[in-house]
């Protein structure tokens, strides 16, 4: 069942005969995923080349790795920082079968001795394609309002001045962690559904912070879990995948996240069965420019998704930045994977932690980020 | 009868008082949403309302005075195999012109509201709204 359907079966049946007749609940998100990218090999070049420095359709890819191997990060931009045109839409052409022009220089070594090359390459030409995403998925999300006098360009939209907006990002009630919140299915080596083709769970997400205030029945009111992913190029879609543009702020991948969750029992029933009403998140100003900005409002994401909340008195629309629409394809589309049989799902071979905490980044001494 | 067009000139057609004329010699009502004009011309988007007989006079007399006259539709446009029915553009778009159902949780454009203010065009993030004017 999709989680949709799954809310619906529990709120006539009870989670007692939802527990015992529903085997699987398809989740699903569909948002801009920052902290995403892909890894290439390239394949040698005849004579070799040990690439130093390597640009895809002028976006630099980071070739540290070894000789052909490249890493191209969704955000990359080019040195005229072309926000039009990042990493992810060089991802998304690929991912449409396009070939994409590799300028790569060397400085040249007895056994790689080339130092320049120009040419194109494709999925088609490549040994390796994969998207590696280091954190996807967020567990709940945080949402923007901005009370200053002029309208601010965020990562969360564009916030128009005095609260004339606010955003918010998560797909609430449909969205992978928040149906799973203590990690009890989704772990390290779940199949997952990944912008369009197959992917897995291969490790907590970066900024992973299981422990913020939690609701009675444990859903997180605060971004929380996230999910590091990859999954091979081939065989995804760029009604899943696409690069995005936040003006004023920088490039984007739109990715599909989809994860199936087995119900084990009583109290995972009871867990997917959530609905926005019982998610919480706050909104917070983005006016102030810092690291903790000081909540407008606390608010469920009945409240967000109704299309308006009420904000220091006044009315303010409200926009998601997720596209529940694609989230809900997502879950349609994954079960009917599953009920095909081209989906397998599996059971992790780790769990997620439950106890972790953020750092944060500050100036210290070497002695300081030693203790 | 409500028309909403999209006025090219150059920058002759710039000087010549043609909102004035529209309004005195044809009897049309005009709401002008939109404009930009510069000394190498300039563009405007205008809602006529008057009857068909007087709003096609008033359409040949800008044509006649060097202006360029397209129907609005082709002026904001929605690329409907990139948009990814976010719904970041509803909270932004002055006229609700942009709207979330929230049964199916698919955004609809909705031309006819549309005043080609341009303030969803930088909003959309897979750049799907068009405005060609
Ligand atoms: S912001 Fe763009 S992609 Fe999102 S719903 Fe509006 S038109 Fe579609
Ligand atoms: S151009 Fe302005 S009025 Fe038209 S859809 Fe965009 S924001 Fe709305």
């Amino acid at each position: 069942m999709t989680a949709m359907e799954f809310k619906e079966f529990v709120a006539t049946n009870g989670v007692r005969k939802a527990a015992k007749e529903v085997d699987i609940v398809t989740t699903g998100t569909f948002g801009a995923m920052c902290s995403s990218g892909a890894y290439f090999n390239l394949g040698h070049a005849d004579p070799p080349i040990k690439i130093h420095r390597a640009w895809m359709d002028g976006i630099p890819a980071y070739a540290g790795l070894a000789a052909v191997d490249l890493y191209l990060g969704a955000t990359e931009l080019d040195e005229s920082n072309n926000i039009l045109h990042g990493g992810a839409h060089v991802i998304e052409d690929l991912v449409k079968g396009r070939a994409v022009r590799l300028k790569a220089t060397a400085y040249g070594t007895d056994c790689y001795p080339m130092k320049e090359m120009d040419t194109y390459v494709s999925l088609k030409t490549m040994n390796q394609a994969v998207m590696m995403n280091v954190r996807n998925a967020y567990q709940n999300y945080a949402a923007a309002a901005n009370s200053s006098g002029k309208t601010l360009y965020t990562y969360m939209g564009k916030l128009l001045p005095e609260l004339g907006n606010a955003t918010y990002s998560s797909a609430g009630e449909i969205s992978p962690l928040l149906n799973d919140p203590y990690y009890r299915t989704i772990g390290v080596g779940s199949r997952i559904f990944l912008g369009g083709g197959e992917g897995f769970v291969v490790w907590e997400g970066t900024q992973f912070n299981p422990g913020v205030a939690r609701t009675p029945r444990g859903v997180p009111k605060r971004p929380a879990g996230t999910l590091a992913v990859m999954g091979d190029l081939n065989g995804m879609s760029q009604d899943f995948l696409k690069g995005l543009t936040f003006t004023r702020y920088g490039t984007s991948l739109g990715v599909g996240v989809g994860i199936p969750i087995p119900i084990l029992d009583e109290d995972l029933a009871s867990a997917c069965a959530v609905t926005n009403d019982k998610i919480f998140t706050a909104i917070f100003d983005y006016a102030e420019q810092k690291r903790s900005r000081s909540v407008l409002k606390e608010v469920s994401y009945a409240d967000l998704s109704s299309g308006r909340v009420t904000i220091k008195g006044k009315d303010v629309p409200t926009s998601p930045l997720s596209s529940i629409y694609k989230a809900r394809q997502i879950t349609e589309l994954l079960k009917k994977r599953i009920l095909d049989g081209s989906f397998v799902v599996t059971e992790p071979v780790q769990r997620l932690p439950l106890k972790k905490s953020i750092n944060t980044l500050d100036v210290r001494s070497e002695k300081e980020a030693m203790k | 009868m409500k028309t909403k067009l999209v006025l090219n000139f150059n920058p002759e057609a710039s000087n010549l008082p043609i909102t004035h004329n529209l309004i005195a010699e044809y009897g049309l009502l005009v709401n002008i949403l939109r404009a930009e004009i510069d000394e190498i011309g300039g563009k405007m988007v205008i809602e006529v309302s008057g009857d068909d007989d007087s709003t096609n006079k008033g359409v040949e007399y800008l044509k006649k005075a060097g202006v360029g006259v397209r129907p609005f539709k082709e002026g904001v446009r929605r690329n409907d195999e990139i948009c990814t029915h976010c719904g970041v553009c509803v909270s932004i778009c002055p006229t609700s012109a942009l709207i979330l159902d929230h049964e199916t949780r698919k955004v609809t454009f909705v031309e006819e509201k549309c005043v080609a203010c341009g303030v969803c065009i930088d909003a959309c993030p897979p750049r799907a709204m068009e405005i060609l004017i």
